[in-house]
């Protein structure tokens, strides 16, 4: 596979599962500090 | 005494259902094939750009929506402005009526899955699908017979709606805990065995190498929008119905955040699962892999078929496999459509939940029935098309215009911030008051002036007036009677 697909792929993959993570771990850390903390974007 | 309204028993449940809701047939036969069309890889740069400024911005409004005024979409939009409640009815409407043919397709789902076992289509998969199993006749105008084995598929399907929702939210709430992971295995499933074969790698190569010189052209950025409509199931009142059952306490953004990214990531995966297959196919056959690539049902009931029996082993499996994917993430998309019309119904009459959805389940099998003539595939083209381009995109533009002119964005964006995990800044009233609303427009006019200057699909005049025109005014008309019939009860 070329290396711009394997870019793409790597593009994704971080966009998606990392932000799903990225939500994932903001939640948990809202759930241990009852509402303390809050992100912003 | 008044009932109280159930909640949520977790997150969890809410986020899954949601989810559900989301990830449907679309996910899998539709954003490999925008994608790959649309300069492959590159192509994620406006699906990302869609998904920053009209999918998270419409999923919060949605959910913001619900769950302020604790009823379904017209009593989300009346609690802003009791004028704009037609556009929750006709939400309700256009979800009923895409449930009304999605069971359709789920009953294809049942009937392929008995027929992997022998692998019953044998080499001919478009002769069987459109010979055998629709009979297709050659036109709107022929209906036909009724196709019994669809008729059976379809009859199960609604049987499985109502078991689900016989206990309201609740139950809801525990089948979405198998019905959304179920499909995420069955598709992990097959994307290793697809890229276990030959010819995989070039397939994925044809989803993934990037063309950035068509992101000069407006149709991909157009592309990317429409997917991230279509995809999250915005403007169907469900998204409405269920954060209706929300607590008050509940977050707003992250929820959106986490269904967006679960969606696109479910999409992202599924490329890999056919478009490896579809590398497999062409090495077998011997032709480039543009040649084998489709979309929509031809991709699941005639090319994938034809995949499964070329595999070296085990293909009633995977065929089987391929088809309780299907199955179960049309399962949740099509039980959140009836939630989505029965919670307004139950909030507007007082009548009990189980009865609605009985009643609900009874009309849709009925109006269903149409979908498992012989002709009912040309029926399903055509009302898919108008209600996809005309209703959904109307309602979507209803709720920006509701929230971001009527109420104003900054005053919504801070009821969301204060009850959310991660606080949105001010580029959510620019997407919600400018980009989106823009975008819909376009997308609205574009499509009009199009279905006006030539009939969609090549079908006559009169089956475009009677299943698309004609459909949707009926269906603005009983929005608007809806809407003053029951303006005057209380919301909640």
């Amino acid at each position: 596979m070329p290396l711009s697909a394997w870019l793409m792929l790597i593009f994704g993959c971080v966009v998606l599962y990392g932000g799903f993570i990225w939500c994932l771990l903001i939640a948990g850390r809202k759930r241990r500090s009852s509402g303390q903390l809050k992100s912003t974007v | 005494m008044a009932v109280p309204r159930e909640n949520w028993s977790s997150r969890t449940g809410f986020i899954l259902a949601a989810v559900g809701s989301a990830i449907g047939l679309g996910n899998v036969w539709r954003f490999p094939y925008i994608c790959y069309q649309n300069g492959g890889g590159a192509f994620l740069i406006p699906y990302f750009f869609a998904l920053f400024t009209c999918g998270f911005p419409l999923l919060m409004v949605e959910f913001a929506m619900g769950k302020r005024a604790r009823g379904g979409a017209p009593q989300a939009f009346q609690a802003i402005r009791p004028f704009m409640s037609w556009a929750g009815w006709l939400a309700c409407l256009c979800a009923f009526i895409i449930v009304t043919y999605y069971c359709s397709i789920m009953a294809w789902s049942w009937d392929y899955i008995w027929y992997s076992v022998k692998l019953a289509w044998g080499a001919d998969a478009d002769g069987f699908f459109k010979g055998q199993v629709l009979n297709l006749t050659s036109g709107p105008g022929v209906l036909g017979g009724v196709q019994v084995p669809i008729l059976i598929g379809i009859v199960l399907t609604w049987a499985a709606i109502l078991a689900i929702l016989w206990k309201g939210i609740g139950s809801v709430a525990k089948v979405v805990m198998l019905t959304v992971p179920l499909p995420v295995l069955c598709l992990v499933i097959l994307a290793i065995r697809g890229l276990t074969l030959p010819g995989a790698v070039d397939g994925v190569t044809y989803y993934l190498q990037p063309d950035f010189r068509k992101l000069a052209d407006p149709r991909v950025w157009l592309a990317a929008y429409g997917q991230i409509l279509f995809s999250l199931s915005l403007g169907q009142a469900v998204l409405l119905a269920y954060a209706s059952y929300l607590p008050k306490d509940a977050d707003i953004a992250n929820n959106a955040f986490m269904t967006g990214f679960a969606n696109c990531g479910f999409s992202f995966f599924a490329g890999f699962a056919v478009f490896s297959a579809l590398g497999f196919l062409a090495y077998q056959v011997g032709v480039p892999v543009q040649d084998v690539v489709k979309s929509g049902p031809d991709l699941a009931f005639i090319t994938y078929p034809t995949i499964i029996s070329q595999l070296p082993f085990w293909a009633p499996f995977f065929g089987a496999v391929f088809f309780l994917m299907l199955l179960t993430l049309g399962i949740d998309s099509a039980f959140a459509l009836v939630e989505g019309f029965a919670t307004p119904l139950k909030d507007a009459t007082g009548v009990r939940h189980i009865k609605v959805v009985v009643w609900l389940c009874i009309i849709g099998l009925a109006v269903g029935i149409i979908y498992v003539t012989r002709g009912g595939y040309h029926w399903l083209d055509i009302v898919d098309h108008y209600i996809s381009d005309y209703g959904l995109v109307t309602i979507a533009l209803a709720e920006c215009v509701t929230v971001g002119w009527i109420f104003g964005s900054g005053r919504f964006r801070r009821e969301i911030n204060e009850i959310s995990e991660i606080a949105i800044g001010r580029w959510w009233d620019v997407c919600i008051v400018v980009v989106t609303p823009l975008v819909l427009g376009y997308i609205l006019i574009s499509s009009l002036v199009k279905g006006i200057l030539e009939p969609y699909g090549g079908y006559p005049a009169w089956a475009n007036w009677v299943g698309g025109w004609g459909m949707m005014i009926v269906a603005i008309l009983i929005a608007v009677f809806l809407a003053s019939r029951y303006n005057r009860k209380e919301v909640g």
